[in-house]
Formats: C-alpha cells, sequence, structure tokens
C-alpha cells in the first residue's frame, strides 16, 4: 500500500501537517497553488516533495491508491498517493455592502487595518492624521470569535501605541475563544468604547467626500449619538476559497452549509471526511482561531499514522456487486457515501472504502449487490416469532424494529439498563445503517408475521453514511404508499429518528407503536 | 509496547478519546477515573435534536467514545480510583488507591432490584449509559451500612449475589511511559449567588436539566408535577464574571441553553422561554439560521437579573432591569436554569502539586501554546482541565495530545518550535 501523504495548500495549517509528519519517516508531497511555501529549505529532503504552481483535476482510486491528474505550469501532471490532507487557507470577503458603505481611503477592511499595524512594509501615516476609530463588526450578520479577536486587538494597540479613540459597535460580542474575555476587558481598560446593538441597528452614512456619519440610539444611556468617525473599520465574513470548495468536487467530499469541505456531521470530528483516507484540517474545514489549527494539524497527522499502521480490510465481509446480474445502471456508484464504488470493465467494489454501510444493496434494483448477513434472505431467518410464548387472551402483537446500530439499537440496550419496559412482542433487527433496510426486509418482517415494523434511523445530519436515513424515509414512505394503494394499513410501518443517548425515547416510541397496533390487531399477512 | 504504556487520569470525553486513539495504535491504555462512572459530565447530556435534526451538541460522540474505550483490548480501566502519589525514573510509577467496588461488574446484571429496595433516597447511584457498567453504584455516603451497619436490604437481595457491603479498597501500581491528565472541569457552584440555588427547589443548573431530559425526555418541575409553563435560562453564571475573577466566557453554555431551549419548546409547545443573555454566543456551523428560528420561539432579554425570591406556590419572582425602558421588571417563573459556567476542578490543586505544574492566572492547567512546557517531562493535558471548550474541541484536543504523546513515547524531538501557524 502506498504511504506517501499529499498535502493541499501553503499556509500554516498546511506546514504546520507537513512539519508534524516529518517527524515520523512517511514520504510527503505538498501541492500548492502558487509558488510559495513556508517551509525552510532545509526541510526540502528525500522525504518531501513540493509541487508549486499546481491544480487538481480529478483523482481516482482510493485509500492506499489514490491517482491525482493535475496541472502544473499548463503540463499535465500525474501523482500517485496513498492519503490526502486539504490544508487550503480560507479567504475573506469584506461586509462594506451589509453596512451600506463603499470602500474608501477612511472605510477599510479589517485585514487592511491588521496590515496598517502589522506588516512594516505598510503605509502608517494613514493613521497619523486621525483621533476616531469605528469598527463595525457583526450587526447585520452573526461574527466569530475568530473576527472578534482581531477587532478587539487592532483597537487595543490603536488605543495604547496610536493614542486614538477606539468604538467597537456590534450585537453580539463573540468572546467564546480563549483569552478574549481578558482581551475584551483590556480594550476596556485602554479605552475602546462598546457600543452593543440588540434589536436595533445604527444608521450609517456614507456622505460627500466618503465622511462617514453614525447614528444610534444606545441602550444603556437611552440617549440619541451621533458618530463621525476618521476611520471605518469593516468586518470580513471568513469562507471557504474557491479552490478548496472545487477540492470538494473532484474528492468527492460533502461539504458543510458555507462551503467548507467537510459535511457538518458530528462523526466526522475532527479531521475525517465521507472518504477514508482523505482528511481535510483548519481553514478548509471550519473557522478556526491559529490555536485550533494547529490541533487539526496534529490531528491530521495522526489520522495518517494512525492508517499507516497497515489495516487490511477483507473482501468477505464488503459489499460484492455480481457482474452477471449487474447492469450498470448506477445506482450503487451515485448512492454510495464513501465513494466506494468504481466503474471499470465490470462495476466494482473498492474493499478498503466501503465501509459495508448496506445503502448499495438496499437500492441495486437487480439485486446485483451483496453484502454477507444483509441479504433479506440472511435477516428473514433473524426474524422469529416467539413460539414459546403463553397463548394470550389479549392481542400481544409482534414488532420488527429494524434498528441502526449506531444510534436506536444503543438507544434499545440504554433503555434496558434505566429500567423501561419494552413491548414484550418486540424484535430489534441491528442494521449497520437504516440506508441498508430494503423493500425485501421489511417485507420478510411482514412475512414472517410481523404485526408491525419499525425503521430506526438517525437524525438528519448525523448518519455516518450522510444520506441512508434520508434513503430509509423514502423506502419507508414509498411502501407506505403501497400500502394504502392495496388496502393494508400503512400505520403497521413507521420510520422515527433517535440518537444513541435516547433511552427513553425509544422506549416511548416503541410504547407507542404497540398501542397503534393493538388498535388495529393482527397483520392479515400473518401465517397461522 | 509495555514500555510505551500511558496513564490517562480522568475517564471524561478527553480521557476516553485520548484512551481510543492511543490504544488504536497499539499502545496500552491504564484510565483512571475518580467517580463510579465513565463519561465526565458529558455522559448525562440530552441529544437534543430537534425536528428530527442533530444540531451538533456531540452528545452521541461522548456515548461512541465510551462505547470503544470499554470494548477496546487495549485498555485497562480503574474506577473509583485516584493517585495517590507518583514518582518519574525514567518512567512513571503511580500509587492508585481504588475505593471498594461494592457492585461486583462480573456478577452485576444491572436488574436494578438494589435501587428497587433501597430505602434511603439517592443511595443507589445510577448511571447514564449502557456501557456505564455496573449500572448502579453504592454512594457510602448516604448508606445506611456505611453509617452505622444498621441495613444490608440490597445486599441480601440481590438475586446475583453482586453486593459486598465489606469489600476493601484495594492498591494498584501502575507503570507508565507518559501521564495525561485529563481531569475536567468543575461546574460553578451557584450557590452563593443570590438566585437560591440548593434552597429554591424550582432553581437548576444546565447540568442538571440536561440530565434530566436525558432521563425524562422533558422537563418537569422539581417541586412537583404542578403546571409547568414558564421557564427562564439565565446565562453567565459563574462565567465572564470580574468579581469572581472569572474573566473567561465558558463557550458552551450558550450552545447547551438554546438547544435545550429549542427542545422543550418542541416537546412542550405551551412552555414560555425567556433566555437572559449578555452575548448570545457562535455555536455550530449552521448558527445563524439555528439562532434565528431560536428568536422565533424564545424571547431573549439582554440582561442578568440580580436576585430571586420564592414565592409560597415555590415559584420565582425574577428581577431584572429592562434595557429599553430602563425600569426594573418583576417577573414570575415556574422554573429557572441556571447556567453554570466551567471552572478549573478540585483536581488540579493535588495534580500540579504532584506533576509540579502550575496553573493558569485563572487556575485551569494548561500547556503552553506550543505544547512544550509540561510535555518535555512526559505529562500532557487535554479537554476541559485546560479551560472551558466544547465536545468537539475536547475531541480535537484528546488527539492533539496523543500526537504530543506517541512523538514523545517514540522518543522524537518535539518540533513546534518551527509551527508558524
Amino acid at each position: 500500500m502506498n504511504n506517501k501523504t499529499l498535502i493541499l495548500g501553503n499556509g500554516p495549517c498546511a506546514v504546520a501537517v507537513a512539519e508534524n509528519l516529518l517527524t515520523t519517516g512517511i514520504a510527503i508531497v505538498i501541492a500548492t497553488t502558487d509558488d510559495t511555501i513556508g517551509l525552510d529549505g532545509s526541510a526540502d529532503s528525500g522525504a518531501l516533495q513540493i509541487l508549486a504552481e499546481m491544480r487538481l483535476i480529478s483523482c481516482k482510486g482510493s485509500l492506499g491508491t489514490f491517482r491525482i491528474e493535475a496541472i502544473q505550469n499548463n503540463k499535465p501532471v500525474t501523482l500517485d498517493v496513498g492519503r490526502i490532507i486539504i490544508a487550503e487557507e480560507d479567504q475573506r470577503t469584506s461586509n462594506f455592502s451589509l453596512y451600506g458603505l463603499n470602500a474608501s481611503s477612511n472605510v477599510i477592511t479589517l485585514s487592511h487595518m491588521k496590515n496598517v499595524l502589522h506588516d512594516s512594509s505598510c503605509e502608517k501615516s494613514i493613521l497619523s492624521e486621525i483621533k476616531k476609530v469605528v469598527f463595525l463588526t457583526g450587526f447585520v450578520k452573526e461574527s466569530s470569535p475568530v473576527i472578534a479577536k482581531e477587532v478587539m486587538l487592532s483597537s487595543l494597540l490603536l488605543q495604547k501605541d496610536y493614542n486614538l479613540q477606539t468604538y467597537i459597535l456590534t450585537k453580539n460580542l463573540k468572546v467564546a475563544g480563549d483569552g478574549l474575555e481578558s482581551l475584551y476587558r483590556e480594550t476596556k481598560e485602554a479605552g475602546t468604547i462598546y457600543i452593543k446593538f440588540t434589536d436595533a441597528v445604527p444608521d450609517i452614512h456614507q456622505g460627500e467626500e466618503d465622511n462617514i456619519r453614525i447614528e444610534f440610539f444606545d441602550e444603556i444611556t437611552s440617549k440619541n449619538f451621533r458618530l463621525t468617525p476618521d476611520m471605518t473599520v469593516v468586518d470580513e465574513t471568513i469562507v471557504p476559497s474557491r479552490y478548496a470548495t472545487g477540492l470538494a468536487k473532484i474528492f468527492h467530499i460533502e461539504s458543510d452549509v458555507n462551503g467548507f469541505v467537510q459535511a457538518d456531521n458530528v462523526h466526522r470530528y475532527s479531521v475525517l471526511t465521507n472518504r477514508k483516507g482523505i482528511m481535510v484540517a483548519g481553514p478548509s474545514r471550519d473557522i478556526l482561531a491559529d490555536d485550533d489549527q494547529r490541533i487539526d494539524a496534529e490531528n491530521a497527522a495522526l489520522a495518517v499514522t494512525g492508517l499507516a499502521s497497515g489495516e487490511t480490510e477483507t473482501k468477505a465481509k464488503k459489499a460484492q456487486v455480481h457482474a452477471g446480474q449487474c447492469i450498470r445502471c448506477l445506482t450503487c456508484y451515485r448512492l454510495c457515501p464513501y465513494h466506494a464504488i468504481t466503474l471499470n470493465a465490470c462495476v466494482e467494489v473498492v474493499p478498503n472504502a466501503c465501509e459495508r454501510c448496506g445503502i448499495c444493496a438496499a437500492h441495486c434494483p437487480r439485486g446485483a449487490v451483496r453484502i454477507t448477513d444483509l441479504e433479506p434472505g440472511a435477516i428473514s431467518d433473524l426474524i422469529t416469532t416467539d413460539t414459546g410464548r403463553q397463548p394470550q387472551k389479549t392481542f400481544m402483537p409482534f414488532i420488527v424494529a429494524f434498528c441502526c446500530h449506531r444510534s436506536a439499537a444503543q438507544a434499545r440496550d440504554l433503555a434496558i439498563c434505566m429500567g423501561h419496559r419494552l413491548p414484550q412482542g418486540l424484535q430489534v433487527v441491528e442494521v449497520p445503517c437504516s440506508g441498508a433496510v430494503s423493500y425485501d426486509h421489511i417485507f420478510a418482517a411482514l412475512d414472517n408475521n410481523a404485526d408491525g415494523v419499525m425503521v430506526l434511523t438517525c437524525h438528519k445530519g448525523n448518519c455516518h453514511s450522510e444520506q441512508g436515513n434520508i434513503y430509509a424515509g423514502q423506502t419507508v414512505e414509498q411502501i407506505q404508499e403501497m400500502f394504502s394503494r392495496v388496502g393494508f394499513e400503512k400505520e403497521r410501518l413507521l420510520i422515527q429518528t433517535l440518537a444513541s443517548n435516547m433511552g427513553t425515547e425509544f422506549a416511548r416510541i416503541a410504547d407507542r407503536f404497540e398501542e397503534t397496533i393493538v388498535k388495529i390487531g393482527p397483520s392479515r399477512l400473518k401465517k397461522n | 509496547m509495555a514500555d510505551k504504556n500511558v496513564l490517562i487520569i480522568g475517564g471524561g470525553v478527553a480521557g476516553l478519546a485520548a484512551a481510543v486513539e492511543l490504544a488504536d495504535l497499539d499502545i496500552q491504555v491504564e484510565l483512571i477515573e475518580k467517580s463510579n462512572f465513565l463519561g465526565g459530565h458529558a455522559i448525562g447530556y440530552a441529544c437534543k435534536a430537534i425536528n428530527n435534526t442533530c444540531v451538533k451538541c456531540g452528545a452521541c460522540m461522548v456515548e461512541e467514545k465510551l462505547q470503544s474505550a470499554v470494548s477496546h483490548p487495549n485498555i485497562k480501566i480503574l474506577t473509583g480510583s485516584q493517585v495517590q502519589n507518583i514518582s518519574k525514573n525514567h518512567r512513571f510509577t503511580a500509587s492508585i488507591r481504588q475505593e471498594p467496588l461494592v457492585i461486583d461488574r462480573e456478577k452485576c446484571t444491572n436488574c436494578g432490584l438494589c435501587l428497587d429496595r433501597c430505602p434511603v433516597d439517592r443511595t443507589i447511584l445510577q448511571g447514564f449509559s449502557k456501557n456505564n457498567h455496573p449500572f448502579y453504584a453504592v454512594n457510602k455516603e448516604k448508606c445506611l451500612y456505611f453509617k452505622d451497619q444498621s441495613c444490608t436490604i440490597c445486599k441480601d437481595e440481590c438475586p446475583e449475589t453482586a453486593i459486598d457491603l465489606d469489600k476493601k479498597a484495594s492498591e494498584h501500581t501502575i507503570e507508565a511511559g507518559a501521564v495525561l491528565i485529563a481531569t475536567g472541569f468543575q461546574p460553578f457552584n451557584p450557590k452563593d449567588k443570590p438566585y437560591g440555588y440548593g434552597r429554591f427547589k424550582n432553581v437548576v443548573t444546565g447540568l442538571d436539566l440536561e440530565r434530566m431530559l436525558k432521563q425524562f425526555g422533558r422537563v418537569k418541575k422539581p417541586s412537583g408535577n404542578k403546571l409547568l409553563q414558564k421557564i427562564a435560562f439565565i446565562q453567565c453564571v459563574g462565567s465572564r464574571d470580574a468579581k469572581l475573577n472569572h474573566l473567561w466566557c465558558s463557550k458552551v453554555c450558550c450552545g447547551s441553553a438554546l438547544r435545550m431551549a429549542r427542545l422543550i419548546k418542541e416537546r412542550q409547545p405551551k412552555t414560555e422561554i425567556t433566555f437572559f443573555y449578555m452575548d448570545v454566543q457562535t455555536f455550530g456551523k449552521d448558527f445563524e439560521q439555528f439562532y434565528r428560528e431560536a428568536r422565533e420561539d424564545i424571547r431573549m432579554i439582554r440582561a442578568i437579573p440580580g436576585d430571586f425570591y420564592e414565592m409560597d406556590d415555590q415559584r420565582l419572582k425574577v428581577n431584572f432591569v429592562d434595557n429599553p425602558t430602563h425600569e426594573t421588571m418583576e417577573e414570575v417563573f415556574d422554573l429557572v436554569v441556571l447556567s453554570v459556567g466551567i471552572t478549573p476542578c478540585e483536581d488540579i490543586g493535588p495534580m500540579s502539586r504532584m506533576f509540579k505544574i502550575g496553573p493558569d492566572e485563572f487556575g485551569f492547567l494548561k500547556t503552553d501554546d506550543k505544547g512544550m512546557l509540561v510535555s518535555k517531562n512526559g505529562v500532557f493535558t487535554a479537554g476541559t482541565v485546560q479551560g472551558p471548550m466544547s465536545i468537539p474541541e475536547t475531541i480535537a484536543g484528546a488527539g492533539s495530545a496523543v500526537w504530543k504523546i506517541i512523538k514523545y513515547i517514540d522518543g522524537h524531538e518535539l518540533r513546534f518550535e518551527k509551527v508558524t501557524v
């Protein structure tokens, strides 16, 4: 297996990943879109290769066998690596328009102000002719501790080193970062004036010659104020770079609502993606403080080391496509959350990438994809009406619950531990993901005398296979519709979401479902 | 690998996450936990999903880490245990005292009969997870047997003869190549605040509410099952407080409180919820939308109430200054939830003495920015012992500590001085 690790990016986080990995002896390739990288020359040894001005185009293969196609200086390049770490920098969009302002010599971005203060090559004379500086942050859009820290640090320097009067206008001051509450107090002591808005926002006018006038009602003093700053500093929104967003597509990685290259899913803590062998660290995955970026770099290095310790995946338990039955409809290819299906002469499953969620097998229209122990026949064998039960005067329904083993099955165990009484006729069938539940499974349950069937999935956004629970929802909905059409009680089929720590809720759902089934009576499909 | 094993002190999120990472790398882990149950504070947290959608509080990940840790062959766990002293001569030698495990873990089947039969309230303690095994423990502070040997009901009635009230404490010696301190945090005790916590029945902490929601799936009035209509959440209790010299934001309380508030709104829609705050902190990747929706259901008041009075019907009269009018308002609530902050845990004193590490200005135990100060000696920290952090941050921090630990035990020089993040 190829252990070589590709690092994408040239910022501090990518450098930190590289430096961490260099100590392990794992071969590294760093690919950057421009020609700068913050590593010193001595590091460029046999273990490290730097490919500057390189842009990725495509990626095939899986953990241990990734093949990257890229363009470097207008020439195509092919690269074979075993693991990939995405550590591209984020970028910033200025928020002038949010405050109804236009950039000018006295209306500047936060980054511009930071450059003035910290970059020795930047002209500082603009600070010599001014007295009042206003920072506008987080009152149209919510801000983040990263931006709040920069605002406060800049304001502190302006107060202390330049003897200027600074004002910070904000809604919710974001102090949920290390040392930020102390910094907030320090800026106040240094003379920074904070004006916080709750519902109202200030009127901001940009007049002739770009003079700024800010008028507002102050909630603390109940008075109207007017501020005429000599300089207005506007905050920025941190967004993923367009290149990083493109990488998500190239690698088939789920992104979050803001376009960062990591699904907003707890199963991806902290640097994982839906693809085995591809990690994402630092500003590519979220808005992170410097310390958190360093931590990400270490986690990415750790993840690579862990994979390198050599796990060999056995084919037997993973999904398998039976070529004779496959019609290349590509349903499995589209649905696989782990991108574990390859299209060669035959459609094949990559054992290294397959997580055995069962979505492909459940949705293959030809039954060509199979997974040991998940076939409807095998599941059917698990479902057994308890024949040893005492004959009851009252109807005691037989209920089959297909439970995701990460969530609902754990919740069932917790419910028992907590002392909840579960329906006597409840049988739980654990599945690796609710997305593995197919028509065949549900009918196998009914065929095995179930009076009711529950499919218990993870909550939306909490499925390890990203969409497995959504697919389960679709399957159930379709069968329910079929039931209504043929006059079978659709209430016999229920889908609910649960998490592993919801023991009480599991008991409640099972209880209510039993009540429902008792009301409807025994299933007509029941054999006696 | 005997010389590469790691001693982890603390079985909360950080300790468990680090243990699993190390064990997966084939490093032996000795994990000791002071309390009877693994999982730390967070194992008691409720799932706060609303509208069938995960809100990314991370509580279920604690369950997952715990499950992986207890079933991992490379992890040895001692509960009810504390380090008595530790010495270092290349390797660490720690002597551990383990309180008697009155309920035998091999024999106990978690049937719960001991809890049912025990005559004294809150004497048989219950765990929070199915991976807390045994799921029950005897609270020696309250147990009559430990007071005057007057009661042996649990022992007599246990169908598995799993209870031995005479069991003695045991001593263990653990040798380890490195130590990870992951002793967590102390929730701020609001007793000294004018909020009547501990005296007024219907004043609870955010942690109490988390556990209540996990156990019952809904919020109940501690004073009884009377109508519960109005709930107030008070933020920043023990955080951002200059009088206490608590000059930090606890980071997690806005997220916990607003998520719980929305969960209650969903499950008990008739409840009216008021949220008293200073600044709402950003949490989660879709905070903007979450916060917008929260404001539709929840009344937000930017003020922190001065004090409360308990009325005859045990409801609470809350005084606060209404910002727009500057008037002192008085309002009655059925339940008040105090979002208590994260404060340094009580073990920091002994830990800093034992390992000769000074706490930071606020009393947390931190390695310096580059992880050098402490880790040079083979002692590492992770989790909220370092300061406030969320569950995802804690898991990431545990990974970072594990990375430093493997560098240390492999004898690699740490190269952090070159990192310029």
